[in-house]
């Protein structure tokens, strides 16, 4: 039986958060769902993606019309317990070729809502494992998917669509990364005790950054902050004394003039004898003199200059992209082959039994009758010729089957044909 | 036979210094060619040498052919050692157009007569060439990481992020790494300026003759040995010495390329 591979689902694109919310399946409820899922007639395997930007729903069919009704009414009851509207106008579904094409630009990251997104492959890693352990899948999910893990490998490591950072504070590290070899020996001092600060604080200490120093101007909230991301609180009317202390500046505090200026910074300097500096102004206003940026061994950014260097690493992302719709088709294609190449074999052999059966019964009806006085080595002989002329007459076809490197739907033709013109459906 | 070496020398160098420029401009690609084309320079520069060295003994190193194959050897020879601790890829990009352009120029030069007189060839002659000549070497690189670093900084002052400061090592690495060679190389200088006067004292009878390299090697003696104090007490670091580090270099570079014919001295193949 010809198997269909079927997609149905919704993403950030065509659907919005609420409807995507409505159908979303918690981790823990996969298998409960995986299982209702199966209880469908046409599907035979099947594995649920389910992340705050998508909802897939993946499926090893034998016929696709009757897939996408069972996988609609999966999803529609899934739903309705939520929210009564239709989904109809928010749900997008794939067959064959371009449901293996879209799993595999999901597993590339090229259908993120940030370009080359690092976390989908994983998702879609945990996903696949939960329908393994729910016992959903079979060999077609098990292939598509190590096949889509693989093809999210070769993009990213053949183009530059992972590269370049694309958040306010991953740039700020990747900046940070161009200054300084290492960060186990630097002291960042926190101003302010806003969200990007501590978000900054953290990325900043997953690099090594151990020492760490928070300030406000209420006390009471440095040191709550300061216990939350083990720095050490400091007064605001202190933080000045300690900056010759801080290789990294980061100002996040919400007041409006600035807290730090060139001056102040000139006299760091010559006390810190010129090691290099850099401040990071993420705040809503700005914390620190621009001028700063005109000393020596001293650079800062801020939130726009920031802002601006991801918007062009995210360019630069999409311009890689089409590099990686390139190999995503490339793969398509050969796991199309393979698809096809599963067919064949049982068909091959299904056409030798056929003739092998039919050699076989003539056979043994001519011993039987005409040929009965027949020695041990003639009745062997005639094995043997009527062997090689069933092998003769099947090697064309047989080959030019194996090597079909025409079109994938002219493999599927051929084996169609075959079936039903030696009829070895059911066999 | 040791021409045509030199030639392909040259050649090597080229492909080499044309392959790292092609993989430091590649965001998407990292290889090892550049590197091991720059080994296999070295390794053929190395057969060059030591058959001119034979043919003609150490001597024939006052010419200038052979004063730029010995030197542009060392050079590779420091950067092959230092890639090998430090991984500055990218600093290959510059030793391997230096190294070709040297190669080429001393093929250029061929061979000229006029080798050291009898009277000059002594154990000092190797030893001052090779401590001056090393010392060159280590400025050379010097020279080579300053100018990575005025990039980078460049690059990070003005705001621009390209693909091109993700090859740079970080700023921090590349100042280390500045230091490190003055450290090393103002020793080498200052050892090659005091034997280069102990060899002139034995055999003109005076240690010190105010000739045009003398001079030349004092100023940028005092220049690199200013920048290692500035280095040490006052904290000079970064794009400063980074610049400043690049005008030595200069100093010396434009002594070796031109001083000898605007200032004909007893260096350089006229020892009379």
């Amino acid at each position: 039986m010809q198997k269909e591979i079927v997609i149905v689902g919704l993403n950030h694109r065509s659907a919005p958060i609420e409807v995507r919310e409505s159908v979303a399946i918690e981790h823990a409820y996969l298998c409960v769902a995986l299982t209702r899922l199966q209880n469908y007639p046409s599907i035979e395997e099947s594995v649920i993606v389910s992340t705050c930007n998508r909802v897939e729903v993946v499926v090893s069919a034998t016929e696709s019309h009757g897939a996408f009704n069972d996988i609609s009414a999966f999803l529609a009851e899934q739903k309705s317990q939520r929210n009564p509207a239709s989904l109809d106008e928010h749900v997008y579904s794939y067959q064959g070729a371009d449901a293996v094409r879209h799993l595999f630009r999901v597993a590339a990251s090229l259908d993120s809502m940030v370009v080359g997104e690092p976390q989908i492959l994983g998702q879609l890693k945990a996903h696949y494992d939960a329908a393994h352990q729910a016992g959903s899948v079979g060999t077609i999910l098990h292939r598509l998917f190590h096949r889509s893990f693989s093809v999210a490998k070769r993009v990213r490591s053949e183009t530059g669509i992972g590269s370049g950072a694309v958040s306010v504070s991953s740039v700020a590290v990747d900046l940070a990364k161009r200054i300084f070899d290492r960060f186990d020996d630097k002291t960042v001092m926190l101003i302010g005790a806003g969200k990007m600060g501590d978000l900054m604080a953290r990325h900043l200490q997953s690099q090594g950054v151990r020492s760490l120093m928070v300030t406000n101007r209420t006390f009471e909230r440095a040191v709550e902050l300061a216990e939350r991301i083990h720095g050490s609180p400091i007064r605001f009317e202190d933080f000045p004394q300690y900056l010759k202390m801080a290789d990294l500046v980061i100002g996040c505090a919400g007041a409006p003039d600035i807290l730090v200026d060139a001056h102040q910074v000139e006299k760091v300097l010559r006390e810190r004898k010129q090691k290099a500096m850099f401040f990071i102004d993420i705040g809503d206003r700005r914390n620190f003199d621009a001028k700063i940026n005109d000393l020596d061994n001293v650079y800062l950014y801020n939130i726009d200059d920031l802002k601006s260097v991801a918007e062009e690493n995210l360019q630069g992302r999409s311009n890689e992209a089409s590099k990686a719709e390139a190999i995503v088709q490339d793969e398509v294609a050969s796991f199309i082959r393979w698809i096809g190449s599963l067919e064949q074999a049982p068909t091959i052999t299904a056409l030798r039994q056929r003739f092998d059966d039919i050699r076989r019964r003539e056979i043994e009806k001519s011993l039987g009758g005409s040929l009965k006085d027949l020695s041990e080595p003639q009745r062997a002989a005639l094995e043997d010729m009527t062997s090689a002329m069933i092998n003769k007459m099947l090697h064309g076809p047989i080959s030019q089957l194996k090597n079909n490197h025409g079109s994938d739907d002219e493999a599927t033709l051929y084996v169609a044909a075959l079936k039903r013109l030696f009829d070895l459906e059911g066999k | 036979m040791e021409a045509l070496t030199v030639k392909l020398t040259a050649a090597i160098y080229l492909l080499a210094a044309a392959s790292n420029f092609y993989f430091v401009f590649r965001k998407d690609a990292v290889s090892r060619l550049p590197a091991l084309a720059l080994l296999a320079g070295f390794l053929l520069h190395t057969g060059a040498l030591t058959a001119r060295f034979l043919n003609e003994g150490f001597g024939a190193v006052a010419l200038m052919g052979e004063a730029l194959l010995f030197k542009s050897w060392l050079m590779v020879g420091l950067y092959l050692l230092i890639q090998l601790k430090y991984r500055v890829t990218v600093l290959g990009g510059i030793v391997a157009p230096l190294a070709f352009l040297m190669c080429l120029a001393a093929y250029a030069f061929g061979r000229a007569d006029g080798a050291i007189p009898p009277g000059l060839e002594s154990v000092w002659l190797p030893v001052h060439v090779t401590l001056a000549f090393l010392g060159n070497a280590v400025f050379a690189l010097a020279f080579g990481v300053s100018l990575i670093y005025v990039l980078q900084e460049r690059h990070l002052k003005h705001k621009k992020m390209t693909a091109l400061m993700k090859r740079f090592p970080s700023l921090e690495s590349l100042d280390r790494l500045n230091y490190l060679l003055l450290v090393w190389g103002f020793p080498l200088m200052t050892l090659g300026i005091v034997t280069g006067s102990l060899w002139a004292g034995i055999h003109w009878g005076n240690y010190w003759s105010w000739e045009p390299r003398q001079i030349s090697s004092g100023i940028a003696w005092l220049f690199y040995g200013g920048i290692l104090h500035g280095r040490i007490t006052a904290g000079l670091r970064g794009k400063k010495a980074a610049l400043l580090t690049m005008v030595g270099f200069c100093v010396v570079l434009g002594y070796f390329l031109l001083g000898d014919t605007m200032f004909p001295s007893r260096h350089g193949g006229r020892f009379q």
